[in-house]
């Protein structure tokens, strides 16, 4: 569970841009998962609702989670899938061992606050 | 409530709501990571001015990092010299395994954290540095939390990642954490004293582990026979060199 970590600091990052922004209260915030950042969305989103709670800048947010997919390359035939999910096997030749490339994000898109 | 913009003031109000501030909408784009990679960067300076190469040993709990260690500074001589950050959940356990080879150690426990960050690292290292013999390190090894998820996210600041699968852990680590295994420098397979009792093709693992990450260094060998642990012995003193001469 180191996604608690993680929201810690999304949440520092947040304090600053209210801040920066003269803002009291976030309204919305947007980050960007990719499928192979080591993160899983859920256990983000459930950091995300236990930490908030105690925050008066973030509580009652909506945070939206845009999942990015990443690449897989076949180790046989060198097709490449991007897909949102690893694929079991290659759709062309059926090999399991695939290579997951890019995916790695983990970003703090867009806030709305006022 | 105001009906037109949700103040708290009663709906009959006649006030001038432009005088709210209005939702603004920004574009960060910015890891969640920034403060970390930031912290790390520093840290990895801060080893570099003390003279000393840093590695983060990664695994599951139980693939013999500690063992490693205790053999490493039996057998490394050289006049290199060696400190350890230990990282756990809980216990001065392997802290104290560590301190009775004679060699700096602190421990760090996380009180539940699943992995060490570069902020925790820096706290270690400065600690360190006041234990005898902590101020003069070529050699720092930090063992972080057992784990094969969670700690391949953070960087701590180390030169090289060593992630450590033992035999009786089964050769399909690195398909199924891939992560660990993508970020690292050295892919150590430990225990092999256990070959015979276990089905682990050495060969099939390597493999896999190199198709992932083609840089990876990777070796085989056995702490506790000693089997196969000079290769491991001699990477680290030519990095200790390197070091040197940088």
């Amino acid at each position: 569970m180191h996604e608690i970590s993680l929201v810690q600091a999304m949440l520092q990052q947040l304090s600053d841009l209210a801040v920066q922004n003269k803002a009291t209260k976030v309204i919305k915030i947007t980050m960007k998962i990719g499928l192979q950042s080591g993160v899983v969305a859920d256990s983000f989103r459930f950091g995300f609702d236990v930490l908030s709670g105690n925050d008066d800048l973030v509580k009652g947010a909506e945070l939206v989670i845009i999942e990015t997919p990443a690449a897989f390359r076949c180790t046989q035939c060198d097709h490449t899938v991007t897909a949102l999910a690893r694929p079991d096997c290659c759709p062309k030749c059926q090999e399991t061992f695939l290579i997951p490339e890019g995916g790695d994000e983990l970003i703090l898109q867009q806030v709305e606050m006022e | 409530m105001c009906d037109t913009c949700g103040c708290p003031s009663p709906s009959d109000h006649d006030h001038d709501h432009h005088s709210h501030t209005s939702p603004k909408t920004v574009d960060v784009h910015t890891s969640l990571l920034a403060a970390n990679d930031a912290l790390a960067k520093l840290n990895r300076e801060h080893f570099e001015t003390m003279g000393a190469v840093a590695i983060n040993l990664i695994s599951s709990p139980g693939s013999g990092k500690t063992t490693l260690l205790e053999h490493t500074i039996e057998q490394l001589g050289g006049g290199i010299r060696i400190g350890v950050i230990e990282g756990d959940i809980e216990t001065e356990r392997d802290a104290d395994r560590i301190r009775a080879k004679g060699v700096p150690v602190i421990q760090l426990t996380t009180g539940g954290a699943c992995h060490l960050d570069a902020a925790m690292t820096h706290k270690g290292l400065h600690l360190l540095e006041k234990e005898p013999g902590g101020d003069a390190i070529d050699l720092l090894f930090i063992e972080n939390v057992g784990n094969l998820v969670c700690p391949a996210t953070f960087d701590l600041g180390e030169h090289k990642r060593v992630v450590l699968v033992s035999v009786p852990e089964g050769p399909d680590k690195p398909a199924k954490y891939p992560k660990a295994f993508t970020s690292s420098d050295v892919f150590l397979i430990t225990k092999t004293d256990l070959l015979p009792y276990f089905d682990f093709p050495v060969p099939e693992a390597r493999a896999e582990a190199l198709h992932l990450n083609p840089k990876l260094t990777v070796m085989d060998f056995s702490s506790k026979t000693g089997a196969g642990f000079e290769a491991w012995l001699q990477y680290l003193r030519d990095l200790v060199k390197q070091a040197k001469e940088r």
